[in-house]
């Protein structure tokens, strides 16, 4: 094919350079600028270049103790979504009838991209006070009362990991689909017990798949919007909710950006640390 | 016959987790797909009957029934624009090597990495300041929340289409070109034919990125023009009723019929 250099890439890829240049780059750089601002009750925003911002959020306990209880909860639901993700997914990827391979991918697929409104109406039809799980519960007489489960913590934790699963298998699953079984079965004949087989032998091929997994799920527990702010109650910080408060009812710009862009920077660094961590050990993938 | 009862209780305890991973990740639809059918007005368990009416009763609420047309609308919009924009670009980057090609391939990937409540924020302000600059308003309009979904929407058809097209055959371009046919036929016949399960899957993918889109949308959405999911949330902020799990319901019904049409184009699991 001719090429005629450098016209024709530049002509088919200037429409969607410019929509994610306008819908994304600049805003995110307007953001920045804006972070370095300064609040005024009246004018709402003054021009400056100042880190005053930066300094009230890192300097104040309350929104140190929202960023702390973000990442701890964050690293918690991501934790529980790896023990549960290695198993479902080792199982999805050994099932040997294509028809409920299909079948159970879907069931993984479908879950992930449902939105976060549908699931959460879900987990207060379980969890509320007149919930299934109560129901179940006074009806096989463990409880009396109902258990208070909605508006809790361990509530928040269960509908995360349940909301971040089903990207952990998949990540999992398709690095385990690359790792032929026949490493598995030697192992296996030579004498090694499963569970050592898994630790020696499958552990350290399925590292990078754990890696991108277990990223992946922690960047979209740190964003959670819906759950903390529904599943939580108002009582239960976390970081998103608190910068669409600050930006929609505060009206603080600047102090909203830069809340935003910390959400970001800790996000970031996660995905930056990482990879340098998986190139380092397993070379580039 | 330890050993035998030791590798009988592993395999229950594998068992068991798998089953946990996936009655978590079900359970929640589930629940609110039964629930759509109670016949009682407050949720308790088990039912006293079922019936239909809360399907009804939503479509009689104006914030679902406005909500539904908005976000069918803008999954619409999304869809169109990212595929007539989406497919150039990832014709551009299968097909020729140019400088900058990494960053530009990064660039238009960004959308997955930035956080939807992150860059929610930062389009807000920016629409706002360029109402502030032009008196042209974007916040709170159909053209302003259809960029951004457009934006959400583009890099799974770049991805999709990219890796389509990197796996197409040259060898039959090329006889197209040797038999007299021009670039443009060639393009038109023969290259997006070939292709064509991944652009559909793109653009069914957009839909649904799109559609069920909550963090990003909640900034750019105004009073009386609400998106489906931020109605829903809404809602449950004040009460959990059969009428609510009725919508979601018809979300869940909506969302699964888009990717299982998209399976029969492009196998799910591939697409991530």
């Amino acid at each position: 094919m001719r090429d005629d250099a450098g016209l024709r890439p530049f002509s088919l890829l200037s429409p969607a350079v410019l929509v994610i240049t306008i819908g994304l780059l600049l805003p995110m750089t307007m953001m920045f600028r804006f972070s370095l601002n300064r609040y005024s009750a009246n004018e709402l925003m003054t021009q400056a270049l100042t880190l005053s911002n930066y300094a009230r959020f890192f300097g104040d306990a309350f929104y140190l103790g929202i960023l702390a209880k973000t990442i701890a909860v964050a690293l918690a639901s991501t934790v529980v979504a790896l023990v549960l993700g290695v198993p479902a997914a080792y199982f999805l990827a050994r099932l040997s009838t294509p028809r409920l391979k299909s079948a159970l991918i879907l069931m993984t697929v479908v879950p992930l991209l449902m939105g976060n409104s549908v699931r959460t109406a879900g987990w207060m039809v379980l969890l509320g006070d007149r919930g299934l799980c109560n129901a179940i519960l006074i009806f096989l007489g463990i409880r009396e009362e109902p258990l208070r489960i909605l508006y809790t913590g361990k509530a928040v934790l269960i509908a995360l990991v349940a909301a971040i699963l089903p990207y952990m298998i998949i990540s999992l699953q398709s690095v385990l689909e690359g790792i032929e079984r026949v490493y598995e079965e030697a192992a296996l004949t030579l004498g090694a017990h499963p569970a050592t087989m898994f630790r020696r032998v499958l552990l350290p091929m399925l590292m990078p798949g754990i890696f991108s997994g277990s990223l992946l799920c922690f960047i979209l527990a740190m964003n959670a919007y819906a759950t903390p702010l529904l599943i939580g109650g108002p009582t239960f910080q976390m970081m998103a909710p608190l910068v669409y408060q600050q930006l929609t009812k505060v009206f603080d710009w600047p102090f909203a950006s830069s809340m935003a862009f910390v959400l970001m920077a800790v996000t970031l660094a996660s995905v930056v640390l990482s990879s340098v961590f998986i190139q380092n050990r397993y070379g580039r993938l | 016959m330890a050993a035998r009862m030791r590798a009988l209780t592993g395999r229950t305890a594998f068992l068991a987790s798998v089953g946990l991973a996936y009655l978590l990740v079900l359970a929640p639809l589930i629940a609110v797909f039964w629930v759509s059918f109670f016949r009682n007005k407050i949720i308790a368990f088990p039912p006293q009957g079922y019936t239909l009416a809360w399907f009804a009763n939503a479509w009689s609420l104006d914030d679902f029934r406005n909500g539904f047309v908005l976000s069918v609308e803008i999954g619409i919009v999304a869809t169109i624009g990212s595929l007539l924009i989406g497919v150039p670009a990832a014709l551009a980057l299968a097909r020729h090597d140019f400088r900058g090609r990494e960053a530009i391939s990064a660039a238009l990937m960004s959308p997955l990495i930035v956080p939807g409540i992150v860059a929610g924020t930062a389009v807000y302000m920016f629409y706002i300041e360029i109402e502030t600059w032009t008196d042209v308003q974007l916040a709170a309009t159909l053209p302003g929340l259809c960029l951004a979904h457009v934006v959400l929407a583009l890099p799974w058809t770049v991805r999709l289409v990219t890796a389509s097209l990197v796996g197409v055959n040259r060898l039959v371009e090329e006889a197209a070109m040797t038999l007299g046919a021009g670039p443009a036929l060639t393009l038109w016949r023969v290259t997006l034919p070939m292709i064509r399960p991944a652009i559909v899957a793109g653009g069914l993918f957009s839909f649904v990125v799109s559609f069920v889109d909550l963090e990003k949308s909640l900034f750019l959405v105004g009073p009386g023009r609400t998106t489906l999911p931020i109605a829903i949330i809404n809602y449950l902020e004040w009460s959990i009723d059969p009428t609510i799990a009725a919508v979601a319901t018809i979300q869940i019904l909506i969302i699964s019929a888009a990717l299982l049409l998209t399976d029969r184009f492009v196998k799910l699991s591939r697409a991530f």
